[in-house]
């Protein structure tokens, strides 16, 4: 049999369901390629080997005694560290939660649990999901499984790490202002985020209520579409959660995209990208009309108002959730993320306001733009990962804008698709993103793309 | 958008940050300055002259 921890949930699943794998071989090969590998690159924080262990060995006697639970049933997967789960330390890597073991889990991980998935253990993340790795705090940061001399992104970092390096099929992420797209592009995986709205973020430390999403990481966009079909439903206990009906994910990325239409965003990044992610770019928009979709160059508002619309209120809200900890403890945070929780007491109501009213117009004059297209296609990345040993500068909103933060603004899903790898071995990636709800044709494109190239047979050297 | 016609000098950015309840040494003072300086800078981009009703999404939904 092939190497087990290299397989997609998709063949994994079909596997376990026909009796072919064990819930049980698959999780200790997972384990002991954790134990391997996983000190070159940090990617989880705490593993839960023996519980583990049990789920793998619960799902085998279901599975084996008629009782399939769907496609995560048997699956090994492992969480952000920002999702809280019962009995097991949640620390959102930071030193202020270093010692919290929540009571409940989160909605998103009971739904995975009663999906019959198998959970590893927690990962990695930039502290409270800020978007900033510094060494002064509890764990070391991860680092990228493709040159680890450089950093994963984030801030779901050791998911996108944890994923690339096949230490575990899939894992959750959250995604503010690119969180999830981020990682996957520089760790060469995929990553959606989620419809604001589809997903529960009940029970996941928050920091930004306006835009936070909680989203699934895996290899393929097949796999990500199967543990979003698992994840997607309305939650009464969190406000922003969305009654939108029920969708076969899994189906729609086996979807034909003859007649798809798509706008490019090309003026978002022309000019910005590195060769090789320019290159990347063309060669992504080739291979998606090959495949019969109509890719067509729109000019959407300025890439620059999404991204400072997006900061205002990332800043503002993530103020107002950690105030009297940067109050009472500043020195239990991070660096940077002291400062950068800091910053929005700055920021007046009226300035607050106006960048929600401004929200309010990107999106009404981006779905004007989207007239007459399905999904809207732009790069991920603007080149390639930073050095690990050069912290980001703490008021990184200053540099180049933000690839993803368009999405966060408007809501919309957002998918990350690696498109090759650049001439210094890192992966290159664009984002395929959808009309409010529309999940299935996001899929389907990022599917029937990474069907047509070869880029998913290619898995880093550890 | 911003209010201020100049971004505020770092003495008139101390005396702003005492009113904010934070406790700031000298060093996150600076650097908050800045950020704050380069946020303002990028805030003119968000538009100051709104409809009066014009009613921003309490809770915001992507259905709507």
């Amino acid at each position: 049999m092939t190497d087990l921890t290299t397989l997609t949930i998709a063949e994994a699943g079909a596997l376990l369901a026909r009796g072919a794998l064990t819930s049980t071989a698959l999780t200790e090969a997972f384990l002991s390629r954790i134990a391997t590998i996983d000190g070159k690159l940090g990617s989880f924080v705490t593993l839960t080997a023996e519980r583990a262990r049990n789920a793998a060995r619960q799902a085998d006697m279901e599975i084996s005694g008629g009782l399939y639970r769907g496609p995560l049933h048997g699956i090994p997967l492992a969480l952000k560290d920002i999702y809280e789960t019962e009995g097991v330390l949640t620390t959102g890597h930071s030193y202020l939660k270093a010692d919290y073991v929540p009571a409940v889990d989160a909605e998103t991980v009971r739904l995975l649990k009663a999906g019959g998935a198998v959970l590893l253990g927690k990962l990695a993340t930039h502290e409270f999901a800020n978007g900033a790795m510094t060494p002064d705090q509890p764990f070391p940061p991860a680092r990228n499984p493709w040159n680890p001399k450089y950093q994963p992104g984030g801030s779901s970092s050791g998911s996108g790490a944890a994923i690339a390096a096949a230490l575990c099929m899939g894992a959750m992420g959250s995604d503010t202002g690119g969180s999830i797209r981020n990682p996957a592009g520089f760790c060469g995986t995929a990553g959606i985020k989620p419809t604001y709205g589809l997903v529960s973020r009940c029970g996941i430390f928050p920091l930004s209520f306006s835009l936070d999403t909680a989203g699934p990481m895996a290899w393929t966009v097949e796999d990500n579409a199967l543990m979003l079909e698992v994840l997607a439903g309305h939650d009464p206990n969190d406000q922003a959660s969305a009654k939108a009906p029920k969708v076969a994910y899994g189906a729609a990325a086996h979807r034909s995209i003859k007649g798809l239409r798509i706008a490019l965003a090309r003026t978002w990044y022309e000019g910005g990208l590195s060769a090789d992610m320019a290159k990347g770019m063309d060669e992504a928009v080739r291979v998606l009309r090959d495949q019969g979709a109509t890719v067509d160059e729109v000019v959407f508002p300025d890439i620059r108002d999404y991204h400072i619309c997006g900061r205002v209120i990332i800043t503002t809200e993530a103020h107002a959730i950690h105030r009297q900890e940067v109050i009472e403890t500043p020195e239990k945070f991070g660096y940077t993320t002291r400062r950068r929780f800091q910053l929005g007491a700055f920021i007046s109501a009226e300035q607050y306001l106006s960048a929600l009213r401004f929200r309010r117009k990107l999106t009404v004059d981006t779905r004007a733009a989207m007239r007459g297209y399905d999904l809207v296609m732009t790069a991920n990345q603007w080149g390639p990962p930073e050095i690990f040993e050069e912290p980001q500068a703490i008021f990184h909103f200053l540099g180049k804008p933000s690839l993803t933060m368009p999405f966060n603004v408007t809501g919309q899903p957002a998918l990350t698709v690696c498109c090759g790898y650049g001439s210094d071995g890192f992966p290159l990636a664009f984002q395929l993103a959808g009309r409010a709800f529309d999940e299935a044709s996001v899929f389907a494109a990022g599917a029937a793309y990474e069907r047509a190239t070869p880029w998913r047979e290619r898995r880093p050297t550890l | 958008m911003p209010p201020e016609k100049t971004p505020p000098t770092l003495d008139e950015f101390r005396a702003q940050a005492a009113a904010t309840g934070l406790p700031l040494t000298a060093e996150d003072l600076e650097l908050l300055h800045k950020g704050y300086v380069g946020l303002l800078e990028l805030m003119k981009r968000i538009p100051s002259t709104w409809a009066w009703a014009a009613e921003p999404p309490q809770v915001f939904r992507a259905d709507e």
